[in-house]
């Protein structure tokens, strides 16, 4: 079918002859893209970001449970642990949260021993030139980039004297800084020797806060964990796809508020745009009328609205998308990234990755566009389909 | 070759403020003529013109042009018949006021996809033929009424119509600019084109080359 140019360059004329309108329809559109693509872009980073960071969780963590709160757990409960089918390792961990009051916030402290390869390698990944044995000798620690920057705004720049349990000062020396692209995972922590976190922390050296599990076979970590529940009546067994759904479940929640606010938004954007588009003045029904008594046919009349409404929607619905993009990844969406990422002070500085979601887009462009052309032809066919001197009347 | 048999319309049909326009109209225009529909306003003239142009339809009776029933024809093809057959000249002539002189007289043209070349020649001799040529690209809101008028006679003849419609075409005219509308008319009748005035304007009462003047008066002839 040969394309007839003419229809098309009159739908392009007329935007033009109504450029108010068309101008105020395309800001109001281009800023509902915008602000949907914006926020779908920002969740997708953020949920990338995420499963990366999930990926590294323990398979298993064992934790001991006292009054239903949790209680640090006997180390003696490792070598049990690794007599069971299937446990590849079984590593105790020393962490804990400590407040520094000056700043209002809190670090995580991870304590480590040289001798805990697994554990050494995980956290070989965060660092670029860690020596574990120096870290032992000198009482120095790893620290991520939050975690430095709070300090240093304190006067703390290459050392931190933590206050122990016991009320006494323990000076810790900042050896070097996990690396910047792991910062959503390594930005509130603090990674020094095991040995100096029970120190701090005022902990039994027979204990440790949990013992984290790797198994052979993946598939058999629920029949693991039952065995774990089993043998440790006391003991809660954490999975890490219990971890998944949690992380998930506080992720989808916030995503949840924002579709709401965007179904509302959304809303009303198309009730204005609806407004401002669909209702015909009486010199467009007037034109309608002319064209018809001219010889339009219905459909001649439908494919110039159609191309009107095509050429309106896409227009603002790349500008939207092409800003949205410049706002997430090129100025790291400014307010609108807080709003997923919460308000802390130890708010990460990473750089939400680029991820371009086809998908969404596609989403995007089936939810708006249809409805946009729909809300504009349909009121146009109206008039259209009646007799040409009744509309020019 | 235009017949309209026991014409009837009624607008508002079995509502309070019903109206009957027309009433049994019974009329024959043969091919080459040039007719007269003279009457004061509410005569019924102009519901007769959309009529026989098919843009509205009777309520009773029937209209055949060149053998078709047109008060019959499916909407799609009352377009294209309209498209093919008539030019009509609006009383107010019906300009689109943000479009050029050009882009008007080509509207009834547009849904054919026309050849560029051709069309742009055939717009050049229709505006030399009515001496506007200068105002080809000028915005029609921006024309003295005669010369919209021109226009919108130029976009009643771009598709080579055989029927010429005009519905009060001198209402808003001076008479210098009305007799050389009667004149354009005359020309156009010797292309040998069927032509229907409907006007109360006495200049076309007396004319020589007019066929038949008609009468109307409360939808009767």
């Amino acid at each position: 079918m040969k394309i007839n140019h003419y229809l098309i360059g009159f739908a392009i004329s007329s935007l033009f002859r109504r450029d108010a309108k068309s101008f105020f329809i395309i800001f109001i559109f281009t800023s509902l893209i915008f602000l949907l693509s914006s926020i779908l872009f920002i969740s997708n980073s953020i949920k990338e970001e995420l499963f990366i960071t999930l990926d590294s969780l323990p398979q298993i963590t064992v934790q001991k449970l006292q009054a239903g709160r949790h209680a640090n757990i006997e180390i003696s409960r490792v070598d049990k642990l690794l007599k069971l089918n299937g446990v590849q390792s079984a590593i105790p961990r020393v962490w804990g949260y400590y407040y520094f009051e000056n700043a209002g916030v809190n670090f995580s402290i991870v304590g480590i021993d040289s001798f805990d390869k697994q554990y050494k390698k995980n956290f070989e990944e965060l660092v670029e030139n860690i020596d574990f044995d120096e870290l032992e000798k000198n009482d120095s620690m790893i620290v991520g980039e939050g975690v430095k920057e709070i300090l240093s705004q304190n006067y703390y720049k290459d050392f931190f004297n933590f206050v122990k349990a016991d009320g006494e000062l323990k000076k810790i020396k900042i050896s070097s800084v996990f690396k910047s692209s792991t910062v959503l995972e390594s930005n509130d922590i603090i990674l020094m020797p095991k040995n100096l976190v029970l120190d701090i922390f005022g902990m039994s050296k027979l204990k440790v806060t949990d013992i984290v599990l790797e198994v052979a076979n993946p598939q058999e970590i629920p029949t693991i964990s039952q065995k774990i529940k089993n043998l440790f009546p006391d003991t809660r067994v954490i999975t890490n796809s219990d971890l998944r759904v949690s992380y998930q479940n506080i992720f989808d929640y916030k995503s949840g508020m924002f579709l709401a606010l965007f179904v509302v938004s959304a809303f009303t954007f198309f009730m204005i745009i609806y407004d401002k588009a669909s209702g015909l003045s009486s010199e467009e029904k007037r034109e309608i009328g002319v064209l018809k008594a001219l010889g339009w046919k219905i459909d001649d009349i439908i494919k110039i609205k159609f191309y009107e409404a095509f050429i309106v929607s896409f227009i603002s619905f790349l500008l939207g998308i092409i800003v949205a993009l410049f706002f997430v990844y090129i100025l790291q969406a400014p307010l609108l990234r807080d709003i997923f990422m919460g308000y802390s002070r130890l708010k990460p500085a990473f750089e939400l990755p680029f991820i371009l979601d086809l998908q969404t887009i596609f989403l995007l462009f089936f939810l708006t566009i249809p409805i946009y052309i729909a809300a504009i032809i349909i009121p146009s066919w109206r008039v259209a389909i009646m007799n040409a001197d009744e509309v020019m009347r | 070759m235009i017949e309209c048999k026991n014409i009837t319309k009624i607008f508002n049909q079995n509502r309070h403020n019903e109206q009957i326009a027309l009433k049994n109209i019974n009329l024959k225009i043969k091919k080459n003529e040039l007719t007269v529909l003279r009457g004061a306003s509410g005569s019924g003239k102009s519901t007769l013109l959309s009529l026989i142009a098919a843009l509205s339809r009777p309520t009773k009776g029937e209209i055949i042009v060149d053998g078709k029933r047109v008060s019959k024809m499916l909407e799609n093809s009352t377009a294209m018949f309209r498209r093919e057959n008539i030019g009509f000249i609006f009383q107010k002539y019906n300009l689109i006021s943000t479009l050029n002189s050009y882009e008007n007289i080509i509207l009834p043209t547009i849904p054919s996809n026309p050849n560029e070349k051709e069309l742009t020649r055939h717009v050049d001799t229709l505006l030399e033929m009515f001496s506007i040529t200068n105002k080809k690209e000028s915005l029609v809101k921006n024309l003295s009424g005669g010369e919209q008028q021109r226009v919108a006679i130029a976009r009643s003849l771009i598709n080579n119509p055989k029927i010429i419609i005009a519905d009060e075409p001198t209402a808003n005219l001076d008479k210098k600019l009305s007799l050389e509308f009667i004149k354009t008319m005359q020309k156009l009748k010797q292309q040998n084109r069927t032509i229907i005035i409907a006007t109360h304007d006495p200049l076309f009462f007396n004319l020589n080359f007019c066929d038949n003047i008609i009468e109307m008066k409360d939808g009767h002839i």
